[in-house]
């Protein structure tokens, strides 16, 4: 009798590499689908205090892949992508883009990935009128959130995505409601008036406007764009630095105060933080606000962990 | 960090309201002799504000810390007296039963708690979401959205917050979205859903 446990244990311990390989392997189907799956659907998303539908279409035809994706209701948001260049935005989204692709693509790299977050499979669904595969992608670390992904089992096509905190708690809900995965026509693809062309960028080569920089980052963030803005309320320019790790983001903005005295502020908005946090620089204080899909307590850290100085943090 | 806003925080976990960050700067705080008192008093006012009476001098966490101090260090080699174990148990037992005082104390009143909250609003502030934008559509308004509207108050720590933050979220959005090489939709979603109109 006493050999029975071991036998669990050993078990146990044997199926839990084949699992998680299992789930590295929908990871890698999942990576390379993105860009050669037509498929057309709507999907909704929630968080707290919002609630919202949209449609999708994505055309692949050789090496072209082409989004379009349209918010159905509220405002007629609208955006549409050809091989992940912008190509025209709706005048409700025009507001703040910057233009210009981020310096460091972020394709998805399930290896990369696997060293910030664990895979695993945790069993099947439906979603949509499709048969998936439910996957947990847990954090190895306390500085990000975990996913619960449910792919098409046939196509490897993310069907539904919730984030969730660190407590469990449900940040935000991403489902799809109907999927197909044919070809898509090209009036389908083709932007609406309202959307608005967007020249090209022309700024690819930009180098660091910015000499603030952070001391402290999460394992495996890295910055992905830098740039100086006019503040939107006021004639200070505000820096911008942009992080992620792959999946989860995070933008740092820095305003100086002049002289003004302004409280520490925090915020949540479903899975987006924002935390403000004074800095005393030598050149007088800075107001520094992290947004994020980040836990507060990191972001929090980030904030106070910038410096100025010429020299990038590199992780 | 200000007083005030470490008192807010206070009364916020009090009334089981606070967020995370919140629960992080209270505990951080929670050797202070002032932020002690300060914790008894709001107990007081409460009980207060309900014609309840309660011991203010009934300090918990002192007890407990006196309780645990009182127990001798364990010592390596030391014999197994039955004796030992019994303090042990007995030690844990009135931890236990500090924890129950406490239960009791926290759930007293939940009226109270509301009140409380009304009074000191914590120093959140709201960003204008799409689903409160568009007025006629949204035919059964969500309690908790108008309130959070409301709660946009014109002091001006707040409202230099308030003229920024949308913005800055946005920018933080779009770029997440539009800017990432892969799965757009997600990005996307939560970019349309941070517009205001």
């Amino acid at each position: 009798m006493r050999v029975l446990p071991l036998y669990v244990v050993l078990g146990g311990w044997l199926s839990m590499p084949a699992l998680a390989a299992d789930a590295d392997e929908w990871m890698s189907r999942l990576a390379k689908t993105e860009h050669t799956q037509s498929y057309s659907g709507i999907f909704v998303y929630e968080r707290n205090g919002a609630f919202s539908s949209h449609a999708v279409w994505q055309g692949v035809d050789g090496d072209v892949v082409r989004e379009r994706m349209l918010q159905l209701d509220g405002p007629a948001s609208e955006v549409v992508r050809v091989n992940g260049e912008l190509k025209c935005l709706s005048t409700e989204l025009a507001g703040q883009f910057s233009g210009g692709k981020a310096w460091h693509e972020q394709s998805f790299d399930t290896h990369a990935l696997s060293e910030w977050y664990e895979f695993r499979v945790i069993g099947d669904s439906r979603v949509a009128g499709r048969e998936a595969v439910a996957l947990a992608i847990l954090p190895r670390d306390q500085h990000r959130y975990g996913f619960e992904l449910h792919l098409d089992r046939e196509t490897a096509l993310p069907l539904k995505s919730l984030l969730l905190s660190e407590r469990g708690q449900l940040l935000e809900r991403f489902q799809f409601a109907h999927l197909d995965t044919g070809d898509v026509s090209d009036s389908d693809l083709t932007p609406s008036m309202a959307c608005a062309t967007v020249a090209p960028s022309t700024q690819l080569d930009q180098q660091l406007e910015t000499n603030w920089r952070s001391d402290w980052l999460p394992a495996g963030f890295r910055l992905t764009k830098a740039d100086v803005r006019p503040s939107p309320a006021s004639d200070e320019s505000v820096s911008w630095l942009a992080y992620s790790d792959g999946l989860a983001s995070f933008s740092v903005f820095i305003e100086p105060l002049k002289g003004e005295v302004v409280e520490d502020a925090r915020s949540q908005m479903g899975p987006t933080v924002a935390v403000s946090k004074r800095i005393t620089a030598a050149e007088g204080d800075v107001m520094v606000t992290v947004v994020g899909e980040i836990p507060p307590g990191t972001a929090e850290r980030v904030a106070l962990s910038m410096r100025a100085g010429a020299a990038q943090a590199q992780r | 960090m200000s007083r005030e806003a470490l008192h807010e925080s206070l009364s916020a976990v009090m009334d089981n309201e606070a967020d995370e960050l919140e629960i992080r700067r209270v505990l951080a705080a929670s050797g202070e002799d002032e932020m002690r008192s300060t914790w008894s008093r709001y107990q007081v006012a409460r009980a207060a504000l309900h014609k309840e009476l309660i011991d203010p001098r009934l300090d918990i966490a002192a007890a407990v810390s006196a309780a645990i101090a009182d127990e001798a260090a364990p010592v390596v080699k030391a014999q197994r007296s039955p004796w030992r174990s019994m303090g042990r148990l007995a030690v844990a037992a009135s931890v236990t039963v500090a924890v129950l005082a406490g239960v009791r104390l926290y759930n007293q009143n939940d009226l109270s708690g509301q009140q409380l909250a009304q009074q000191a609003p914590a120093p959140v502030i709201s960003v204008p979401q799409a689903s409160q934008a568009q007025g006629p559509a949204v035919l059964a308004g969500y309690s908790e959205g108008q309130s959070e509207a409301g709660d946009a108050q014109a002091a001006p720590a707040e409202g230099w917050h308030e003229q920024r933050l949308p913005s800055f979220v946005r920018q933080h959005a779009q770029q997440a979205a539009f800017s990432g090489g892969s799965d757009s939709a997600l990005p996307f979603a939560r970019a349309a859903s941070m517009e205001e109109r």
